[in-house]
């Protein structure tokens, strides 16, 4: 340990730290809007300590971490997530009888091992980030604890993801059997020179594990009711960061250890891919329920992103891939995030009902014009539509398919986008219809989630209508 | 580890199916049948069984529980780093203490709230609580 530049690990030290430091509070004193404003300058410092930690990189941190730019990214980007989700769940939390302190803490945990994984170069680390995610986020989507649905949607996740996690250390397991390593690069060497159907088989199961974590088909069943049931920010947060922060982990095992370069794997996670953008998009037509048709959109997304690792094997230098991926993961935590704080902030102000089916959205630009636009915006960039951050990721992600020749995979691509026009279009389209003209007792959310929502959507048009300057970063630094 | 080499396990692994499999097979055939009123009961070692066995426990038991695992497996890290001391030098020492420090936190977050009081009326937060509402 001795030599380590602690500034490398900056924002880990400020979110664990930070973390204890909130237990303390919360212990010493109850106070909402205390433990709220505590987490979110910690989760802003932690975004901030990214910029000196830029000096002390690339560093190894143990063997277990890696600090370099690629981490660093990730982590202000998940700190940024975040801040956003803290600041957003203190007007949903708002008039909830009880304690609401936790809350903040276990999103605060949470962080800390979406970051943990952003570091990961080891498979310890990859696990402990995985697990300290999960877990808090068991907590967080059962919050609500007096309601029906929130508490199923918890227990299914803990049910679900322990399974997982055990067919992922399995996976390990027989791993460290085969090539007795644990480290990345270690993993890429050992595989290289072995041959070993052992091998097919850890990779089989740590794919499996993974893919639950990122609700791909066909490990996808548990999605559209955890996200149903859990509280807006959170389903946003779970969409953003939980799933960013896998796929982060995952490209830089990925590259770290060449897996591209193995035949079998790439088929399997092509199949993967290409069922994830059918499947998630065919279902989202079927759903009337917006959190369910947003749950099934996201696991199309999660093909889309997939393509990515598929690239990595067949075109001549992998960054494209990366720098795609990239992109890619920031405009699309960028836009759920959005999304649910949006349909989040809709509901609380269209009375105290949660907005459920697509029939609540009938009217809503006469209701809630600000809001409502917003929304839209949202909703098209999850579509995809030019001058939208998604373009951008989905032209991304196309550049580095053709790269790679996948004609196969983009042809589902532009299948799947077309499929999803049409329920992302028919959501705006129940907004715009005349609805019955009964100006309910309109509630304006707070002016913290006001502006944070602002801040998502013009971040969300500056990239898509300049994507130059976070291309540049992108192409330095990775 | 070459396929040839996993043949004797797949071999143990059909012979164990194979063995258990007879065992209850041929029971089945060749047992007799009683339907007597005691078949079904479960046996609980000649006791005859007193009410169902749905009842509910208190969740303090689960919170004791839980606790219990939180503070042993701290032993389990402290011994491990024990046993190292010499060789693990101040740098060990920093760490375990960060540890220490850490769940010292978690005792007196805990004792704050009111988990280590028994009876759900202490615990905050749950006073006058409404029950679960059902959701359409």
């Amino acid at each position: 340990m001795s030599g380590v530049n602690w500034w490398a690990i900056a924002p880990l030290l400020v979110l664990s730290g930070g973390a204890v430091l909130l237990m303390l509070l919360v212990a010493a004193r109850r106070d909402t809007p205390l433990s709220w404003i505590t987490t979110a300058l910690i989760l802003a410092a932690a975004a901030l300590s990214c910029l000196p930690a830029r000096e002390a990189i690339p560093q190894a941190v143990t063997p277990l971490l890696m600090a370099d730019s690629y981490a660093l990214f990730f982590t202000a980007l998940f700190a940024i997530c975040g801040l956003v989700t803290v600041i957003v769940s203190h007007e949903y939390l708002g008039e909830r009888h009880g304690e609401n302190e936790e809350f903040f803490l276990l999103v605060l945990l949470s962080t800390l091992g979406a970051v943990t994984l952003a570091y990961a170069n080891h498979f310890v680390a990859l696990l402990l980030g995985m697990e300290l995610m999960g877990v808090s986020l068991y907590a967080l989507i059962g919050y609500p604890d007096k309601l029906e649905l929130p508490l199923e949607a918890a227990i299914k996740y803990l049910v679900l993801s322990a399974a997982a996690s055990i067919t992922f250390v399995f996976g390990f397991a027989l791993l460290y059997a085969a090539v007795g390593v644990l480290d990345y690069p270690g993993i890429g060497a050992a595989l290289a020179s072995a041959d070993n159907p052992v091998l097919l088989a850890s990779a089989a199961m740590i794919v499996a594990g993974l893919g639950y974590k990122l609700s791909v088909v066909p490990f996808h069943m548990w999605t559209p009711d955890v996200y149903e049931g859990a509280p807006a920010p959170i389903t946003g947060f779970l969409a953003a960061v939980s799933k960013g922060a896998i796929f982060a982990a995952l490209l830089r095992w990925w590259m770290a250890s060449g897996l591209y370069e193995l035949p079998g794997l790439l088929t399997l996670v092509a199949l993967v891919a290409g069922a994830s953008m059918l499947v998630g998009n065919l279902l989202a037509l079927l759903q009337d329920n917006i959190k369910r048709v947003l749950a099934y959109s996201s696991i199309a997304h999660m093909g889309y992103l997939l393509i990515v690792l598929v690239a990595c094997g067949l075109v001549a230098d992998p960054h494209l891939a990366k720098e795609a991926a990239a992109y890619y993961l920031v405009a699309y935590s960028l836009t759920s995030l959005a999304a649910f704080t949006l349909l989040g902030l809709l509901s609380r102000a269209s009375g105290s009902k949660e907005l459920a089916s697509l029939d609540d959205l009938t009217g809503l630009f006469w209701r809630q014009p600000g809001l409502s636009l917003l929304f839209t915006v949202a909703l098209l960039s999850l579509a995809g539509i030019p001058l939208t951050a998604g373009f951008v990721g989905k032209f991304y992600l196309f550049s580095a398919g053709v790269a790679g020749s996948l004609w196969g995979l983009l042809a589902l691509l532009v299948i799947g986008s077309a499929i999803g026009l049409y329920y992302y279009l028919r959501m705006v389209y129940r907004m715009t219809l005349a609805g019955d003209a009964q100006p309910a007792a309109v509630e304006r959310p707070g002016w913290p989630a006001r502006l944070t929502c602002y801040g998502l959507v013009l971040a969300m048009l500056y990239l898509g209508i300049v994507p130059g300057p976070l291309m540049e970063i992108l192409r330095t630094i990775l | 580890m070459r396929s040839t080499e996993l043949l004797p396990f797949v071999v143990y692994f059909a012979a164990v199916i194979l063995l258990v499999a007879t065992m209850l097979g041929l029971s089945w055939l060749l047992g007799q049948r009683r339907a007597n009123k005691a078949t079904n009961m479960p046996f609980e070692s000649g006791v005859i069984s007193v009410g169902s066995s749905q009842i509910q426990l208190s969740v303090e038991f689960y919170l004791i529980a839980i606790f219990f695992v939180i503070f042993d497996l701290e032993t389990v890290f402290i011994f491990a780093w024990a046993i190292a001391f010499f060789e693990l030098g101040w740098a060990g020492y920093a760490a375990i203490m960060v540890f220490i420090v850490v769940l010292g936190v978690a005792l007196i977050y805990e004792w704050r709230s009111g988990a280590l009081d028994w009876g759900q009326k202490t615990r905050r937060g749950l006073e006058g609580a409404p029950p679960i509402e059902e959701t359409p």
